[in-house]
């Protein structure tokens, strides 16, 4: 990415605006002028999965044909997954198939897309194979996601430091530091909230720096501070399931009650991984209870 | 050097400043002695008397008077008040080289070419003392400023320092100067008033000056061998320190700074030199390009110097005086010395935090200049001159404040300026280059970026952003993005306020301050004609700023005014309220009360807030001629009617309002005619016919009035007119009326009475009065005028008016939104305010009703919108699971090139398991989501193996103890374990035990939840508490053991009352067996429960054993209540009662399996006594005891434990395994 080019970067504020959340702003900024074609397809790209983060999968497969660059061809493969449980096997295999042909296996949006959805299949092997190789920060940052997800934050700080070396200030290299931040704990956890502090003085204020505000509190035991950060970022978007699982969590802390939330969670996403952990405990109770019995 | 001021005129050969205003005296080789105020750059005055040039003038101290000498060998004292000379002292016999007033007694000290130092009582205005020994012309002489003491200096080539002690004690009155006089003429030559010291020999040239140090018992002297000499004097003797070497032609004039360690000289080479008193080295020079000075002055009391030359004179300090100061919430960090401090508005603390390096003082002007802190960091980025601008950085300790003065090693770099830009970055302007670089707090360059405009500084303008300063103009300029946000033609600007929220910035410059917006969108510009200094901005938005003379207001509309003048200049740093905050020129923090009222009544009619304007109004003395003006200028004339006490401008002001009422009212009290006119043209435009009535009344304007009569068809008073007009004798207006009124009798009359009998004729016969036209035509006889033939007339009359009573519809006025508030009268039709559209009254209704209106509309647009999303993804969940299994394994088979060679790492260990593995604490485990770990532990510590009352507290702890952190987009979500007891300065990547959603402050409040529900009688909720409270303890992990002896003495304390609890509610449902709940009422009592518990389980124990009969036994209960000494009287009496009848008939009815003088416990299943000495069983949690039958059951009480098991006891403390 233009980390050291010299020069204004038109695509800067729709990036930042993406990678904070701000998805929507994303979408209605994206008229730049004066792109060059290869800008054109980023933008596109971001603007596609803006509207995949949004959940409008449908809109992004009808509105990419096949007439579309590889970039965004990776896109819609992404929203085909993502739409629906039964679409997940065409895809998957689509996207191995062109991950075997020379000529686009190496695009790095591919690659992006195609960690992200082996991510979600929690194939982490077949996920670094292809994102590993890095080349853009994105690539970078889902590598320090998916070590963080496999408990190797060891691993994962060795990519921050190759974000870090590219270009320290990027959004995704200070995001991901918050992230591994989190995971390690201890003293860092203060400086992954200074980053979500930083980035809600520079920027517009999205669920998702909320959330992260509201987890690094809750990690410092502060929970009054992390409830009224999140119901503030429940005012944002009412169907956030990060909002919604964050509220769970932290109302359970303050000893209030939580099944408003949970309820709301099970029904915005009902595959969210908390709304997972509710229903594999109390199987799992059950089954403890028969075993020590 | 600064330059403040500068002056063209003849050569200067005499400087004196004023102590307290900011003036300065010249006198010119022209003979002139010129006033000059330097802070405004203006003349105040000349004074032209001195016949030839006037080398020699000094202030008063405290007197409003100046003294000078000149060519004329005379010295005058001027009173500059009455701008005349007093008086004229003669004696000198040669040009006069300076005069000096002495600081207390009354004494002029003067030298002379004639050899000879005279002092003279100005007083008495004469001579007191001729001071003789120099035998060459007499350059200079002054006092000491505290002893008594002279210094001189001579062409003779020395310097002399006379001893005037002895004169000072024969100073008593005038007459003894008189007479001294005589006396001093005796001893002319060995005279005892005034000795010689010290001949100072050394120069080799003639000397001319010399100056005493102000403290110090040193002199400095210039001469015209081009050296400048220091001396050392003690008691007894005086000699030569040292030589200044540097002028390069004679020097002329040369004294110590009286504020640093300095000594400044000039000469006639053309150059002011600054010299380091102690190391006597140059510091500076600095030239002119044409002009020799001749004189030098110190500002007695601040940091001002004056010289003298050829062309003119300037007024220049050598050092700036504005302290470095930089805001951060309530703190204000700033350089005093060589400290940083911090000022705390709120607390009014003042702390000294490091030293920092103090600026080598080879050089001037380079102490800090600007400071840059980050609050999260702690780091203080300070800003200089030295080496063409650089930098230091410091981080300060956050427990050392106010000790340490080891100078901590900073870290340092050139550069134009340096700004944090964000918490951990700072931007450096490299110059020459015109870019700046990002640096960490290492001091290490992260990043280059290229600037847009050639910038000679920056500023902060937002995180991540800077503001670029060039010559003519500044930019706003992203970091990040490298692109210009905002740009705005300037004049030089030199510094920056933003507003608090970062949307407004102040831009000053020498003689102008620019508002603008964050992108530098320019809202307004105001000139001054005097240095800004510095300013700040308040709560409402507005701009607080002070230049060299006053505190201003600058308005967002660009209105502007004076709060405040200032005797010496202040820097502004924060305002709260009414109290300006400010650093002086001496770093101190000093606050100041301003009266706000006059800025914030214009904002709030600027922001249309008129409620306020109303109470402010209502409430204060705020008025004045030039409110008044603001408020006409501005467009409030309804306003400023409220303000103005005369009538005339009310009347003006009322009527430009159209207030017409109040207008009436002034009129009545002016009662001029030209007012009244007036008040009746506004009067008719608005409709008022009955002021315009009265107005025309008023004037006599009888014409007008008629007409005004016959348009609103008043014909009555028309009438009237008519009459009026008949004894006023004006024909012509009562010819009118009768024309209006259509009276064509009374027309004829007239017309007759006035001669015109042919038109009387005419008009008679014309509307067929045939009788009159007769009797004129009689009178007429020959001249009968002939009628047109063939014409029919008829009578004209005025048609009548649509209305002809009472007012025509008014116009519409525009009420101001005042006049309902401030008006007792104005009671009319105030609906319609036409103004009120736009001010934030009554609009809010409307516009709230649209928005809710729309967004209804919207979120149920989306909210069908989700549906169909959830539903499509609710349908397919169950699928998921399913498709996935034939995929699982082909991925592996996949190989590609890039993963030929990277090899994934395994995956690491989840918290959750480090958890499980360090632990033994059953909550921990439940927390892991390892239930059945879990629950073997809670088995073999506490014997449970009923689980299920502990489902929904598993699940909880299990859920509660991971966040979730949504990271790289349409990745999925990381979750991350969330730790317990976190410190800001626990060490990273060490895991910390789980956070646990349970804790033993939660169970206290249960607790008195649970008494509360007790003491009002609703025991099954109070039961239902309790028991939730026995349920959590088991999974409650608490730190030390003293906590896990409260965590076991309150499963005691909550058993009890579970189990008391359980046998009252069994005893309710015992309706039909009056014995067993006896029993069960005795029983409870034995529970140790609180005392009003206990004695609420007493008296009802009581009660119902009284009824049964059980008389023995109920007293045995009133007794026990009445040792506890209940507070209630209710029950003391009743119990008192419970006992006089059982005395009476002492024995029981029936029996009871109660004795309460044989200790027992109860067993918690069957709710019988186990006497002492009877087996039982015990609970091993909640260590209830149960009659032996019970063993193996799961305990009663608690509904947890097997009765009677092993166990090892609770555990629930890290502290009890260690």
């Amino acid at each position: 990415m233009a980390a050291a080019a010299g020069g204004p970067d038109p695509l800067f504020g729709l990036r930042t605006n993406f990678y904070l959340g701000a998805y929507q702003a994303a979408i209605n900024n994206s008229e730049i002028p004066n792109l060059s074609p290869d800008e054109v397809v980023e933008r596109d790209c971001l603007v596609y999965r803006s509207y995949i983060a949004l959940g409008s999968y449908q809109l992004v497969i009808n509105e990419i044909d096949s007439s579309a660059a590889t970039p965004l061809q990776a896109v819609k493969l992404l929203a085909l997954y993502l739409s629906a449980p039964e679409n997940k096997e065409i895809a998957i295999s689509s996207i191995r198939e062109w991950l075997e042909d020379p000529a686009i296996g190496n695009n790095p949006i591919l690659r992006l897309i195609a960690g992200i959805i082996f991510t979600h299949e929690q194939d982490y092997n077949e996920a670094l194979k292809h994102t590993n190789a890095g080349g853009t920060m994105e690539l970078h940052a889902l590598n320090v996601q998916i070590f963080l997800k496999m408990y190797r934050s060891d691993y994962a700080e060795k990519q921050l430091r190759v974000m870090q070396q590219i270009d320290e200030d990027h959004t995704l290299t200070q995001l991901a530091s918050a992230w591994l931040n989190l995971a390690v704990g201890g003293s860092k956890i203060q400086e992954a909230y200074l980053i979500f502090q930083d980035f809600s003085e520079k920027s517009q204020i999205t669920s998702l720096i909320l959330n992260g505000k509201a987890v690094c509190c809750m990690h410092k035991g502060e929970f009054d501070e992390a409830e009224t950060l999140l119901l503030e970022a429940l005012n944002k978007d009412a169907k956030d399931p990060e909002t919604l699982a964050n509220l769970v969590v932290c109302s359970l802390h303050l000893g209030k009650s939580s099944s408003r939330y949970l309820n709301q969670l099970k029904l915005a996403q009902p595959d969210h991984i908390l709304a997972k952990r509710a229903s594999t405990a109390e199987e799992s109770f059950d089954k403890a209870v028969h075993a020590v019995a | 050097m600064l330059t403040k001021f500068e002056t063209k005129s003849n050569r200067v050969k005499g400087l004196s400043f004023h102590s307290k205003r900011p003036w300065i005296l010249a006198s010119l080789h022209s003979g002139v002695v010129q006033l000059w105020d330097y802070r405004m750059g203006t003349l105040i005055d000349r004074f032209d008397e001195h016949d030839g040039p006037v080398r020699g003038v000094h202030f008063h101290k405290s007197q409003p008077l100046f003294v000078s000498g000149g060519d004329d060998y005379k010295i005058k004292v001027w009173n500059y008040k009455l701008h005349r000379c007093l008086f004229t002292l003669l004696g000198h016999l040669d040009y006069i080289r300076t005069v000096q007033f002495h600081h207390e007694n009354p004494w002029i000290v003067s030298a002379s070419d004639d050899h000879t130092i005279r002092i003279w009582n100005w007083q008495s205005r004469t001579c007191i003392s001729v001071l003789t020994g120099h035998n060459h012309y007499v350059m200079c002489a002054s006092f000491h400023p505290k002893e008594d003491l002279v210094v001189s200096a001579s062409l003779d080539q020395t310097v002399r320092v006379w001893d005037i002690g002895a004169l000072r004690k024969k100073t008593v009155s005038p007459a003894d100067d008189i007479m001294r006089l005589s006396q001093m003429n005796t001893d002319f030559f060995g005279g005892v008033d005034a000795v010689v010291k010290y001949v100072l020999e050394g120069h080799d040239r003639g000397v001319n000056w010399a100056s005493f140090h102000p403290t110090l018992p040193l002199i400095v002297s210039g001469a015209d061998d081009r050296q400048v000499k220091i001396w050392r004097m003690n008691d007894t003797k005086a000699w030569e320190v040292d030589t200044l070497r540097g002028h390069m032609n004679n020097v002329s004039c040369v004294l110590f700074h009286s504020r640093q360690d300095i000594i400044v000289s000039n000469s006639e080479d053309k150059s002011i030199r600054v010299w380091d008193a102690t190391k006597r080295t140059g510091l500076q020079t600095f030239r002119r390009e044409h002009d020799r000075f001749w004189i030098l002055a110190a500002h007695p009391e601040i940091n001002l110097l004056a010289a003298g030359h050829d062309t003119g004179m300037i007024v220049f300090k050598l050092e700036r005086e504005r302290p470095a100061f930089s805001l951060s919430g309530d703190s204000l960090f700033y350089v005093k010395d060589r400290f940083l401090r911090a000022f705390e508005y709120s607390t009014q603390k003042d702390t000294q935090l490091i030293p920092i390096r103090r600026p080598g003082s080879n050089t001037l002007n380079q102490g800090p200049r600007t400071l840059s802190y980050s609050p999260t960091e702690n780091a203080v980025l300070v800003c200089s001159d030295i080496d063409g601008g650089s930098y230091e950085l410091y981080v300060v300790p956050k427990d050392s404040y106010g000790r340490g003065d080891m100078v901590q090693e900073a870290k340092r770099g050139v550069g134009g300026s340096a700004v944090f830009v964000a918490r951990n970055r700072f931007a450096v302007l490299e110059k020459s280059s015109n870019q700046v670089l990002v640096k960490n707090l290492k001091n290490e360059i992260v990043k280059k970026s290229p600037l847009p405009i050639a910038t000679d500084a920056v500023f902060y303008a937002g995180t991540g952003n800077l503001l670029c300063r060039a010559e003519d103009k500044v930019v706003i300029f992203d970091l990040q993005q490298r692109i210009v946000l905002g740009d705005l033609q300037t004049s030089f600007v030199r510094y920056v306020v933003w507003s608090q929220d970062m949307e407004s910035v102040a831009l000053l410059s020498k003689h102008s301050i620019i508002i603008a917006d964050k992108k530098l969108v320019h809202r307004c510009t105001l000139h001054e004609t005097i240095r800004v200094k510095s300013g700040a901005w308040d709560d409402h938005g507005v701009f607080i700023y002070t230049t060299l003379t006053h505190i201003k207001y600058c308005l967002p509309n660009g209105d502007n005014g004076i709060i405040k003048t200032l005797d010496v200049p202040v820097y502004i740093t924060k305002i709260y309220g009414n109290t300006i905050f400010c650093l002086d020129r001496d770093g101190k923090n000093r606050p100041i009360i301003i009266d706000s009222t006059e800025y914030i009544f214009k904002l709030s009619l600027l922001r249309k807030r008129y409620d306020q304007v109303m109470s402010m109004i209502k409430n204060s003395e705020l008025c004045g001629q030039a409110m008044i003006a603001y408020l006409q200028q501005k467009g409030f004339p309804q306003v400023a009617l409220y303000f103005v006490k005369d009538e005339r401008t009310r009347f003006n002001l009322a009527l430009e309002s159209g207030n017409i009422e109040k207008a009436l009212e002034s009129a009545k009290k002016i009662d001029e005619k030209d007012h009244w006119y007036r008040l009746g043209v506004e009067a008719l435009r608005q409709g008022n016919t009955g002021i315009v009535e009265y107005a025309y009344q008023r004037t006599k304007n009888f014409e007008r009035l008629s007409f005004h009569y016959l348009i609103t068809g008043n014909l009555d008073k028309l009438s009237k007119m008519m009459k009026i007009a008949e004894v006023k004798n004006d024909v012509m207006g009562q010819f009118h009326d009768a024309l209006y009124l259509g009276d064509v009798r009374e027309r004829i009359k007239i017309l007759e009475n006035a001669g015109h009998l042919p038109l009387a004729y005419i008009t008679a016969s014309v509307h067929g009065l045939h009788d009159i036209a007769e009797r004129l035509a009689g009178e007429l006889g020959d001249n009968v005028p002939s009628l047109p033939e063939g014409r029919k007339a008829s009578l004209l009359i005025p048609p009548s008016p649509a209305l002809c009573a009472g007012d025509w519809p008014l116009l519409m006025v525009s009420k101001g939104i005042f006049e309902g508030g401030l008006d007792d009268t104005g009671s009319g039709a105030q609906e319609d305010y036409e103004e009120a559209a736009d001010a934030d009254w009554g609009e809010a209704l409307d516009i709230g009703e649209v928005d809710s209106i729309q967004n209804g509309d919207i979120s149920m647009v989306l909210e069908d919108e989700h549906v169909h999303e959830e539903n499509e993804e609710e349908g397919g969940w169950d699928l998921e699971d399913l498709d996935l299994p034939p995929d699982a394994d082909t991925p592996k088979n996949t190989q590609n090139a890039r993963s030929s060679v990277f090899v994934a790492p395994t995956p690491g260990m989840p918290v959750s398991q480090i958890w499980v593995q360090r632990s033994s604490l059953a909550a921990e485990h439940a927390a892991a989501g390892n239930f059945d770990t879990a629950m073997r532990l809670l088995s073999r510590q506490l014997g449970i193996k009923n689980f299920s009352p502990l489902k929904s507290l598993f699940i909880d702890l299990h859920m509660g103890s991971q966040t979730y952190l949504r990271a790289f987009t349409s990745a999925p979500v990381i979750s991350v374990a969330v730790e317990r007891g976190w410190s800001e300065s626990a060490s990273p990547n060490v895991r910390g035990p789980p956070a646990l959603v349970f804790n033993f402050s939660q169970l206290e409040e249960k607790l008195k939840v649970g008494y509360k529900a007790t003491t009002a009688g609703k025991f099954s909720e109070a039961l239902k508490h309790f028991l939730a409270i026995l349920h959590t303890i088991p999974l409650i992990v608490v730190e030390t053991r003293g906590e896990v002896n409260e965590v076991k003495e309150l499963i005691t304390i909550v058993k009890e009352y579970v189990l008391g609890l359980q046998m009252e509610l069994k005893r309710r449902e015992l309706k039909d067996n009056p014995v067993r709940q006896q029993e069960l009422a005795a029983y409870f009592t034995h529970c140790s429960l609180q005392i009003p518990h206990k004695r609420l389980a007493l008296q009802n124990a009581m009660t119902v054993c009284f009824k049964a009969q059980n008389l023995s036994t109920a007293a045995h209960f009133a007794r026990q209540l009445l040792e506890t000494n209940p507070s209630n009287e209710n029950q003391a009496r009743t119990a008192r009662q419970v006992l006089q009848a059982a005395e009476r008939n002492m024995r029981d009815a029936t029996q009871l399996n109660y004795d309460f003088r044989n200790p027992f416990v109860m067993c918690g299943a069957t709710y019988v006594p186990i006497y002492r000495g009877q087996k039982d069983v015990t609970c091993p949690y909640c260590s209830t005891h149960f009659v032996p039958a019970q063993q193996g059951q799961i305990c009663n009480v608690c509904d947890l434990a097997v009765v009677g098991s092993d166990a090892s006891g609770l555990l629930c403390s890290p502290s009890q395994i260690r």
